[in-house]
């Protein structure tokens, strides 16, 4: 065998680094590209080793579900990210820290956002209409979604934002003080203040007062089964129906979002669902048919759906709105499947935005903005054919 | 006498190598300087446009170039002979990857990126850096190497002369590129056509016996094929992932592409949707709340424009609508497909805005703003006290003003909190009434009179109807959400002036929070190799550090004063340009030919050059609007001229060998990239316009007292 010299190492060196360094999808770069390939597979949050504060405020509390593990560290059961913490780990949500072997919530009591909302908002076009509900969220989110509507407080920690003192019966109070018929645990992530939005539901459940749940769904079982036992409705996010893109765009997974839906839809809990249609990630027809096939499979037909358009927000900026005929035809693919109730957000003016009978197609609801010009509801049925439309009215 | 003959014969073919080394030099300056202006653009089409990814890519191009020339000093080192044929195929290589460059930084972008996101600060550093790496390494490489090789056949051959050389392609490449490239071609054809030079005179150093032998004729078609290459990949190469590339151009502002996805058209400046069709909420709310506050709006000025809004104008009936935007191309575009509607008495008017209200003797019942964020210099001008002033000095008393910046859905993040409120305080000076409405977007409306938040209402009685404001304004904009924003307002907030440009500073702040980094690692390390590197290096070298520094330091200072006063004016920016390397070579010359009297003349050229920013500071505070463009092309020739006189001197201090040479290129090259990366992203914006001068004078006056109290030897 022939001795190998520098130059024949190096040289053999740069050839092996050159071939492995080349993705093999990059042999023909103009080759059309598809959004799935580019970048990192997986942007899922990461867990802040050491970043928790010396000392838990007032605005804390122990986390309602977490096992203790050896050495002091701690699981937290709430979500699927499922964080292990060593002694003065932070979550990837931000939210709950390990504090000499215990896991605190550090969202609880001080919002930073809280607002009076328009129902329909959220979107809930099947609940309550035109009902004024009182919104809340605190800092931190388990997903890291590129577009992200609300970065500056999902994507921060508990003491990066200025905020309010409103404990849960304080939000109560104040929901019924601007005679709010709801409360709706939104903006950020209600998940990752579980402990918050836990106690405040029960409290308002007592009063009479409703819960909204606005979230992605990435919530386990048990703790949602918690919240089912207080929960009038929820509008949860089915961000695409793909595993790949669920962690390419969000860093989260698809699975835990389909088994949230599911243990709702057995608890009878009212829903809504959204899907942000995303240029070049989340606007493939078939795709759209197999999301609308599950539904029918596991959900039934019932559960409004929203197709949104998107516009370039937070760090996926660079990509333009959704044409409007592609949500025209999401949406005629979702009726045609049969999902009877189908609506376009972030179009003002569509037809879209009306609600029609399923069974005589007569309309309902015309909806203009957050007015309803039209309103041929009588009580929970059709006023035409008394068909009873899903959701709740009265 | 036959030995005179061959004494001859060798003088006459050294004479000839040495006039064909200086003809590649040029060349590779030539061709330097367009592939850098190309790729400064290229970037800025890539990724963010902002001041500091600006100053980023140049820190790099500069550093590497620095890092290529000291990595000359190993061919020295090692003893191995440099020749004219490895000049040659170094020259070759150099083309070949010019292109491949250019077409790098656009393929690999979507494989080490999401598509579709914008990018933060390490990622763009990484990927700047190592796609520049090859051609900014080989390119500070081939300078030191020509003088190398041309010291092969004559010992003392003078390294001002590669330096003079350099500095002729450089002001050629800037003039070519600037004054005739970028109007003309694409960026692949201006890779090529400033290519062919350099090509054929690297194929013309073989000697003639060999320059049709396979292999070079090889090396030529091969560096020939990727250029052409390019130039067959240009579009390819920008085809969106969704939808269907309508419409590209290269405007000298920048790159304007419209991509067609079904009936929906979208124009992409730089890489970012600027107008879309479709965006009726975004129309409605840039001209209906500022209109809705007046009874009979009839002459109205938009400073660049939102798709659709000049259908949403026409319900007005306006009676004279002057529409301004900087680039021809864009309004061309944005007519052809769609984008912006032809409406009755709509004159448009290519120039800058600024500029604009400064001549106009024309006042206006409403002045609308529609430009990005403050993220450049070029911008912030728009949002300074005198801009705001000078608007108000154009509107009717009743008129309104308004302008938008980057919304919040929900929470309103403290960077933002903090851009708002020195708006706010910066704009309320001018206006006794300053309404901020919330939103995605949020709208600054500014007038003498009181101001309504009832637009829905205001609307209605004017009988003009809408989508988005009459269905969703109640809902969204609530009359807490916008007590609550105005209420956030800190009126303690430090303007934003021409020469104290502080908003500059947040919108760094807010960049860096979008992407939760912090410059901090960067600069410490930054910190600590440019310590090991000071104490590495002679006075000398630090006097050329600090010259380029300064220069570099002074062009950024020149064009961004030159803005504020002038407006952006592309080709006196581009003149300005090339009169900071035009004075190089005359300096060069001179300083040759003094280089004999030392340490006199850096003396001399250091105290001229601290003369020249103390004229500078005081005409610009001083005299401020009123210097004529004379003033700053002759501050810029002098300065680069005095900087030109220091390298032959500061080369000859050093004794000039060959790694004497290395050494000072590279502290030319390294003082020029800490330069521009210092006064972009930290003088001016933290310090102002004033102070960031001052310390251009502190680093010069080092420079001095070091050469002041160095022993006579120097």
């Amino acid at each position: 065998m022939k001795p190998c010299n520098r130059r024949h190492f190096l040289s053999a060196s740069a050839a092996i680094l050159a071939c492995s360094a080349t993705p093999a999808h990059a042999l023909w770069p103009f080759a059309e590209q598809k959004g799935e390939t580019s970048g990192p597979a997986d942007i899922k949050g990461t867990i802040f080793k050491g970043d928790a504060p010396e000392e838990i405020w007032k605005w804390s509390k122990e986390g309602f579900l977490y096992s203790k593990l050896e050495n002091n560290s701690v699981a937290c059961g709430i979500c699927p990210n499922r964080c292990v913490l060593a002694p003065g780990d932070r979550s990837v949500c931000r939210s709950k820290v390990n504090h000499n072997g215990t896991l605190y919530s550090l969202a609880y009591g001080n919002p930073c956002a809280v607002h009076i909302d328009p129902i329909e908002k959220k979107p809930l076009f099947h609940f309550k209409p035109q009902s004024k509900v009182f919104s809340i969220a605190t800092t931190g989110c388990n997903f890291r979604c590129l577009n992200c509507q609300n970065w500056e407080i999902s994507q921060m920690k508990p003491h990066e934002v200025r905020h309010e003192e409103l404990f849960p019966a304080e939000v109560v109070s104040e929901a019924v003080k601007y005679e709010c018929r709801s409360i709706a645990y939104t903006y950020s992530e209600a998940i990752t203040y579980f402990e918050y939005m836990i106690d405040t539901a029960r409290l308002a459940h007592e009063k009479g007062i409703h819960n909204c749940w606005i979230s992605n769904g990435y919530i386990n079982k048990k703790p949602l089964l918690e919240l089912c036992k207080v929960l009038s409705a929820a509008n949860v996010n089915l961000k695409s129906y793909s595993d790949a893109i669920y962690r390419k765009l969000n860093g989260g997974r698809l699975q835990p979002i389909l088994n949230t839906f599911m243990t709702m839809h057995d608890h009878g809990i009212h829903f809504e669902m959204t899907n942000l249609v995303v240029p070049g990630y989340v606007d493939d027809p078939d795709m759209v048919k197999r999301m609308c096939t599950w539904i029918l499979e596991n959900l039934g037909p019932d559960y409004p759906l929203h197709f949104l358009r998107f516009f370039p927000k937070y760090k996926l900026d660079r990509l333009p709105p959704t044409p409007l005929s592609t949500l025209i035809r999401f949406r005629e693919i979702a009726m045609q499947e049969g999902i009877r109730y189908v609506y376009i957000g972030n179009v003002p003016g569509h037809e879209g935005n009306n609600t029609y009978c399923h069974n005589c197609k007569e309309l309902l609801i015309e909806r203009h903005g957050f007015y309803m010009p039209t309103f041929n509801m009588d009580g929970d049925k059709c006023k035409f054919c008394q068909t009873v439309i899903p959701g709740v009215w009265i | 006498m036959v030995m005179n003959s061959i004494t001859n014969l060798v003088a006459t073919k050294t004479a000839t190598n040495e006039r064909a080394i200086i003809r590649v030099v040029i060349a590779t300056g030539i061709s330097s300087v367009v592939t850098q202006l190309l790729l400064i653009r290229e970037f800025l089409a890539q990724f963010q446009g902002n001041e500091f990814v600006i100053a980023l890519i140049l820190f790099n191009w500069l550093i590497l170039g620095g890092m290529g020339t000291l990595l000359a000093r190993l061919v020295t080192r090692r003893g191995k002979t440099p020749s004219v044929a490895k000049l040659a195929w170094l020259s070759f290589l150099l083309i070949a990857i010019s292109p491949l460059m250019i077409l790098a930084i656009r393929i690999l972008r979507d494989i080490f990126f999401i598509h579709g996101t914008s990018v933060g600060f390490y990622p763009t550093f990484a990927y700047s850096f190592f796609t520049i790496m090859p051609f900014g390494l080989l390119l500070g490489f081939l300078l030191p190497y020509s003088l190398f090789v041309l010291r092969v056949d004559n010992k003392d051959y003078p390294g001002t002369f590669v330096y003079m050389a350099d500095n002729l392609g450089d002001v050629a490449g800037g003039a070519i590129f600037s004054f005739t490239l970028v109007h003309l071609v694409s960026p692949m054809q201006a890779v090529f056509f400033a290519n062919l030079l350099l090509l054929f005179f690297a194929w013309r150093l073989f000697p003639s016996e060999k320059r049709f032998r396979p292999a070079v004729l090889a090396g030529t078609m091969m560096s020939l094929l990727a250029l052409i290459a390019g130039i067959f990949l240009e579009k390819p190469s920008l085809v969106p992932m969704k939808g269907k590339l309508v419409h590209y151009r290269e405007s000298r502002y920048g790159r304007i592409t419209v991509v067609q996805d079904q009936e929906q058209y979208t124009l992409f400046n730089d890489g970012s949707p600027t107008f879309s069709t479709q965006n009726v909420s975004m129309a409605e709310q840039a001209i209906h709340y500022p209109l809705a506050q007046i009874e009979n709006p009839k002459n109205i000025l938009l400073i660049s424009a939102v798709g659709g809004m000049l259908a949403e104008l026409a319900k007005h009936q306006p009676e004279s609508i002057d529409y301004l935007e900087l680039d021809p191309e864009m309004t061309t575009v944005e007519f052809h497909y769609g984008l912006l509607k032809n409406i009755p008495n709509l004159n448009v008017i290519h120039q800058d805005g600024r500029a604009w209200l400064n001549q106009t003797l024309k006042t206006y019942d409403a002045i609308i703003v529609n430009l990005p964020e403050p993220e450049t210099f070029q911008i912030n001008r728009f949002y300074t006290d005198r801009f705001f002033a000078l608007a108000k000095d154009r509107l009717k008393p009743d008129g309104i003003f308004s302008f938008s910046m980057e919304g919040y859905d929900n929470y309103l993040g403290e960077p933002q909190r903090r851009k708002l409120s020195v708006l706010y305080t910066t704009v309320k000076e001018y206006f006794n009434h300053v309404l901020l409405l919330p939103g995605e977007t949020i709208y600054f409306l500014c007038s003498a009179k009181p101001l309504s938040v009832d637009i829905p209402q205001k609307l209605i009685e004017k009988g003009i109807s809408t989508y988005y404001i009459s269905g969703f304004y109640y809902g969204n904009v609530t009359t807490e959400r916008i007590t609550q924003l105005n209420d956030l307002m800190d009126t303690s907030s430090p303007k934003n002036s021409d020469l104290n440009p502080n908003l500059m500073r947040i919108m760094f702040s807010q960049w860096f929070a979008k992407f939760s980094t912090s410059p901090i690692t960067f600069v410490s390390a930054l910190v600590l190799l440019l310590a090991i590197y000071m104490t590495r290096i002679t006075r000398e070298e630090f006097v050329l550090f600090s010259t380029g520094a300064m220069t570099m330091g002074c062009e950024i200072l020149v064009i961004f004063a030159f803005q504020i006063f002038f407006g952006y004016i592309y080709l006196q920016i581009g003149l300005i340009v090339t009169v900071f390397l035009a004075g190089l070579l005359p300096g060069a010359w001179l300083g040759d030919k003094w280089s004999s009297r030392g340490r006199q003349i850096l003396l001399s050229t250091d105290i001229l050059l601290i003369a020249m920013l103390g004229i500078f500071l005081l005409m610009v505070y001083l005299v401020g609007d009123g210097l004529p463009v004379i003033f700053f092309l002759l501050f810029g020739f002098i300065v680069s001229l005095a900087c030109g006189c220091q390298f032959p001197v500061a080369l000859f201090l050093r004794g000039g060998d060959n790694p004497a040479a290395t050494r000072v290129f590279s502290a030319d090259l390294i003082g020029a990239a800490c330069g521009t990366l210092l006064t972009s992203v930290v003088l001016i914006p933290y310090l102002g316009i004033i102070w960031a001068t001052i310390c251009l004078i502190g680093l010069k006056t080092i420079s001095l007292l070091l050469v002041g109290t160095a022993n006579e030897t120097m």
